[in-house]
């Protein structure tokens, strides 16, 4: 009897653990819908507003991704006045777009604010109907922040006339520069090159006379299949365009455009394939998509010459300070080579928006949103969220704000995520771009302030101006990502062709690309172009 | 016993069986309520049930992309080539680890051989770009160094091909003896002794002992094997391969997650999904019918 009493209670068990099992799975779908409701703050009861955050993994010690200086600031400063708690969603920044993708299908569990970089991403949430319409919005409750942004930025956030998002603001819209060491340089009496050939001799010089002593291993010109790195060489290729060609030919993917028609692109190709055959350019750069070998490379003084975003190499224990320590005596020195048709050093710049700030429509917090991005375009908030405290983490010098040089740990520690929490701006807003690129310098070590502000006035010179269209391009949207991975493929297969293999490879890629979207891509545009001209 | 008086004699048992029972309803049967998504124009900020009826349609665009052919080319080929490569690996070690007497020289080299089935995938694409690097890999460091012309491992497709499924082995045959040696443990021990005094060398043991033993278990894992040819993992061709072999590295997983994940079309992702579903289980099915008609041996 005893027994039989002991073999029930485990068949209890059993089933009581089954059963909880089926409801813990069904339940996860029930309690999403809470949230929904009275819409929050105006009734005075409090209410809970969810914004994205990007997260690098480098929160310091004690603060996390969602609780650190800024984010209590926030809660005290925009929060508590207004009766609601700011939660923030943490958003891996390398999947950043899978990741909102996911989110964003989950329907309830989205967060109120979400932004991307992504232009094709906007579109496609846009033209499925998923974003709250934000024109009204901003007029009765945004005044400052319509002011701080503009005509001019608010445009980027039109979906066929409809504002579905408020984009942010770029500092300054300069790209790229490209570097050379000087003490190589010196070392062979060379002068600094000025154009595209005397670039190719002086590259074929650091390969033959191996200034750097690297027994062998030097690389020339550093390369990956990261656009900082080839883009500036592709466009100074490209001859100058006519109006319909730049409309027509231009395929923009993602947020950039690219030059795969345009008339010029396949001279670039066999430029390259020229140095990678000849040994000037890095062997193995299809693996680097994260750039990652490319900072190994140059740190460890292998690298003669590169390209890339213009400050990146500057930061503290970065890139350039690495290879100083590395190699004693090693300078790099800010250059533009890349010379065009045309006599300028044409290269790419940045749209005059950064990301795409979002609501989406499952969200009933769309006024607290629009509150939220205009408290922060009052008062100094965003000047608080991006220097931190005076006397602390800044000085003013001479309008801007210079960094402290010896700041205490906790001050350090306020702004590590600054640029991913103040979200209407990328960059320091100071109200002119002069001083914006000033301050902008400033932020690096000191003895690197002098060839940042020579790159970023190279990187600001003889920019290509994004094309905009009068409407978006659906193709664009649908093949953007599969191109882009094309366009890679191409740029790879072609620059490790053998010589006389070239013509082969380029028209396969080619035919693939065009048969991939490119063809939709092109047509749309010159239906649009067209659309264009007859009104 | 009638089946009432049974059921009230065992209910503890099928209250047992519950939990599995959840287990696939939940997980494998429940979402299979999606796969109506790839016969629906799918709006995510709509839902499954608010998107439109669409028919075959987006079983014809899939079926009229190119990178959808190439990459069910590159997934069958992959995997048909890991087949050979990898499939004998596990078992010539299980039959070498078997046959070992020094017991602390046995434990150490399982030890050893299992540890890569723990490295992430992430984890050994790193180490393969340290190893097999053209530039500045440790292989083509030494070979560079001796004079000799680098080889280009990971960035020329065929010889990608070998790096890859040589990666595959590193890491997956240590782990896959464990199957196989547990199979062997079932084998009678007598059998050897006696073949021995009949004057059966260690080969000829092998062959007629210790392979038919293995018998039931090899083909139980070639058809599983069968049935996932045409499915394959994402990490692996996604993190060994690159751009300059996209050629080959790119299969169906890694397309589904461009189209899908990346492109947020859902629509095409699902209907490649069930494709592969479909042609899976008529490999499952075929290759078990064939298998019974050969040896008799089957898993259904």
């Amino acid at each position: 009897m005893l027994g039989n009493t002991k073999r029930n209670g485990m068949a209890m068990v059993s089933v009581i653990l089954a059963v909880l099992l089926l409801f813990t799975a069904c339940s996860s779908n029930s309690n999403s819908n809470e949230s929904g409701g009275s819409s929050g703050s105006e009734s005075g009861q409090r209410v809970t507003l969810k914004i994205e955050v990007f997260d690098r993994g480098n929160s310091p010690a004690g603060s996390t991704i969602t609780d650190n200086y800024l984010t209590r600031y926030v809660q005290e400063n925009f929060g508590d006045p207004n009766n609601i708690d700011v939660e923030f969603v943490p958003v891996p920044r390398s999947e950043e777009v899978e990741k909102l993708n996911v989110l964003m299908a989950s329907g309830s569990d989205v967060p109120d604010i979400v932004f991307t970089y992504d232009t094709n991403t906007f579109n496609r949430y846009a033209s499925q109907g998923g974003l709250t319409d934000l024109a009204p919005l901003l007029e009765e409750h945004a005044p400052n922040l319509t002011a701080f942004l503009g005509e001019d930025i608010l445009q980027y956030g039109l979906y066929e006339g409809t504002q579905y998002a408020v984009p942010a603001k770029r500092s300054q819209v300069g790209k790229y520069a490209s570097f050379i060491r000087q003490d190589w340089l010196d070392k062979l009496g060379l002068d600094v090159p000025k154009t595209t050939e005397e670039l190719y001799e002086v590259l074929k010089a650091f390969k033959e006379k191996d200034p750097g002593e690297t027994g062998g291993q030097v690389i020339p010109l550093a390369m990956t299949v990261a656009n900082a790195q080839y883009e500036p060489l592709i466009w100074s290729f490209i001859e100058p365009l006519t109006e319909e060609q730049s409309y027509t030919l231009t395929q923009t993917l993602g947020s950039n455009d690219y030059p795969t028609l345009l008339p010029g692109f396949k001279e670039a190709l066999q430029f390259m394939n020229k140095l990678y055959n000849e040994g000037l350019m890095s062997r193995d750069f299809a693996l680097d998509t994260d750039k990652k070998k490319l900072g190994e490379d140059v740190s460890s003084g292998k690298v003669g010459f590169f390209s890339e975003d213009d400050v990146n190499p500057f930061y503290e224990n970065g890139m350039y300070a690495t290879l100083q320590k590395n190699v004693p005596g090693a300078t790099l020195a800010a250059v533009d080579v890349y010379l065009n048709p045309e006599g300028k050093y044409a290269k790419p710049m940045y749209n005059p928006n950064g990301m795409y700030i979002m609501v989406p429509k499952s969200s009933n917090r769309a006024v607290e949103a629009i509150k939220y991005l205009e408290w922060m375009a009052t008062d100094d908030h965003l000047f608080h969220m991006q220097n931190g405290v005076e006397g602390e983490n800044y000085t003013m010098v001479d309008d801007v704000p210079v960094a402290m040089e010896n700041q205490t740990e906790e001050a350090l520690n306020r702004l590590y995520n600054s640029g991913d929490m103040a979200i209407i701006s990328n960059g320091k807003q100071l109200g002119s771009e002069e001083l914006n690129l000033r301050a902008r310098a400033m932020q690096f070590p000191k003895e690197y302030q002098d060839i940042v502000a020579i790159a970023q006035e190279l990187a600001n010179t003889d920019l290509i101006e994004p094309v905009v269209l009068s409407r978006p391009i659906d193709a664009q949207t649908k093949y953007g990502t599969t191109l882009q991975e094309k366009f890679k493929e191409m740029l790879v297969k072609t620059t490790m062709a053998k010589p006389d293999q070239f013509d082969n490879v380029y028209e396969t890629m080619m035919k693939d690309y065009m048969a991939s979207g490119g063809q939709a891509i092109l047509d749309e545009r010159t239906a649009v172009y067209q659309e264009m001209q007859s009104k | 016993m009638s089946s009432k008086v049974y059921f009230r004699r065992y209910w503890q048992l099928y209250a047992l069986v519950m939990l599995p029972l959840a287990f696939f309803i939940i997980f494998k049967y429940g979402p299979m309520y999606g796969i109506q998504i790839a016969f629906k124009d799918f709006n995510f900020f709509q839902g499954i049930q608010g998107s439109e009826w669409i028919g075959f349609e987006a079983f014809r665009e899939v079926f009229g992309m190119r990178d959808f052919y190439l990459t069910l080319r590159n997934t069958l080929m992959l995997n048909f080539l890991d087949l050979v490569v990898s499939f004998p690996a596990p078992i010539i070690l299980a039959i070498l680890l078997y046959e070992m007497r020094t017991v602390w020289f046995k434990k150490l080299s399982q030890t050893i051989l299992y540890i890569p089935h723990f490295i992430s995938w992430v984890i050994i694409g790193g180490i393969a770009a340290q190893v097999f690097g053209t530039q500045s890999g440790m292989i083509n460091n030494v070979i560079t160094s001796l004079g000799y012309e680098a080889i280009p491992f990971l960035t020329e497709k065929n010889i990608w091909l070998v790096t890859y499924l040589l990666i595959g082995v590193w890491q997956s045959a240590g782990w896959g003896t464990i199957i196989y040696l547990a199979a062997l443990t079932g084998i009678n021990r007598e059998l050897f002794e006696a073949a021995s005094i009949d004057g059966a060398g260690r080969m000829k043991r092998i062959w007629h002992i210790t392979l038919p033993g293995l018998k039931p278990t090899i083909v139980m894992l070639l058809i599983i094997n069968l049935g996932h040819l045409i499915t394959i993992g994402f990490d692996r061709p996604y993190v060994i391969g690159n751009l300059a072999v996209r050629e080959y590295s790119d299969v169906l997983s890694t397309f589904v997650y461009r189209i899908g994940l990346q492109s947020g079309q859902y629509t095409l992702a699902t209907v490649v999904g069930l494709f592969q579903a479909v042609v899976g289980l008529v490999m499952v099915l075929s290759a078990n019918y064939i298998s019974k008609k050969l040896t008799d041996e089957g898993i259904m």
